[in-house]
């Protein structure tokens, strides 16, 4: 369990959550280029679900990589 | 379809947004540069905002898309429809209704849309039930057949028409049939497509005696319109 929760938090970068923005983007623009019920239904689900879970991934990143920025800032200057 | 996409402001910021933001990650991705400020900064751009701009552009967009009867002639078991209501010489009620500019390319949504306070929402529900019993039902099933099995699932609503013609008009009330039926019209009692009035909306309506009874739904006792599925 812990092998895999370390390898689920290995696959937490930022690449992958750019080739996932990637891949919602072209559920997106295949809706708009090609409006009929399944590219419709799948930007709106899979894109959009693709989309959030990149940008989640990106938040988690930046996030932590400041909060460390702050901790090391902290460690340098404890006054 | 470059000349739709530029016709159509909404996809074209939508696809606009979208390209900028995948030129900006396919740049990450190749040339992997440090996580600075800058770097953080265009991948909150590239990430975050540009895509949240393709997808509320795009829902958009798409909620539109889904009113045209383009879409919903997608389906092979509508084209008949479609057909009918662009056929420039039919008579029945959805063509002469889809020569009107108020109608025009969304007549199919113009009649079949829900107007109540979360009108948009149940249409929208109703379509992904629409979409579920195509995937599973009809996907395979010959035009023939599907002419003569599909039919509303709930007869047609009075209240639908009368979103347009509103009934307190002096010439609809001029109509002897209009003023003597005006109660029983605006209760839904008789069915303004019925067959002694304005006839079905489609020439492949059925009639309510010829329809495929569906068990999970009771029949409305003088429903004289289509229902079911």
């Amino acid at each position: 369990m812990k092998k895999l929760l370390h390898r689920l938090a290995g696959l937490l970068t930022l690449r992958t959550s750019a080739v996932l923005t990637l891949l919602g983007l072209a559920f997106m623009v295949w809706s708009m280029v090609k409006p009929t019920p399944l590219p419709v239904m799948l930007a709106m689900s899979v894109g959009q679900g693709l989309g959030t879970t990149a940008f989640a991934i990106y938040a988690y990143i930046v996030i932590r990589e400041i909060r460390r920025e702050m901790q090391r800032a902290r460690e340098r200057d404890p006054s | 379809m470059v000349s739709w996409i530029i016709s159509n402001p909404l996809v074209a910021a939508a696809i606009g947004s979208a390209v900028v933001a995948a030129l900006l990650l396919v740049w990450y991705l190749l040339r992997r540069p440090a996580l600075t400020h800058a770097t953080k900064l265009v991948l909150l751009a590239a990430i975050g905002v540009l895509p949240l701009a393709t997808a509320t552009t795009g829902n958009i967009a798409g909620f539109e898309a889904t009113k045209e009867r383009q879409f919903c002639g997608s389906c092979h078991v509508m084209t008949p429809y479609k057909h009918d209501s662009e056929d420039r010489r039919s008579t029945s009620l959805a063509a002469r209704h889809a020569r009107n500019d108020l109608f025009g390319e969304a007549n199919c949504y113009a009649c079949h849309a829900d107007y109540g306070m979360f009108g948009t929402v149940v249409t929208k529900l109703g379509g992904l039930r629409h979409i579920y019993e195509y995937v599973f039902h009809y996907r395979n099933t010959s035009l023939e057949e599907a002419r003569e099995t599909i039919h509303l699932r709930r007869p047609f609503q009075n209240a639908t028409c009368m979103h347009c013609h509103s009934t307190q008009g002096t010439s609809w009330n001029a109509t002897k049939e209009h003023a003597s039926l005006l109660d029983r019209v605006r209760s839904g009692e008789i069915s303004c497509a019925s067959a002694g009035c304005h006839g079905p909306a489609h020439p492949f309506s059925k009639p309510p005696q010829a329809r495929v009874p569906d068990p999970a739904i009771a029949p409305a006792p003088d429903a004289t319109q289509e229902q079911a599925r």
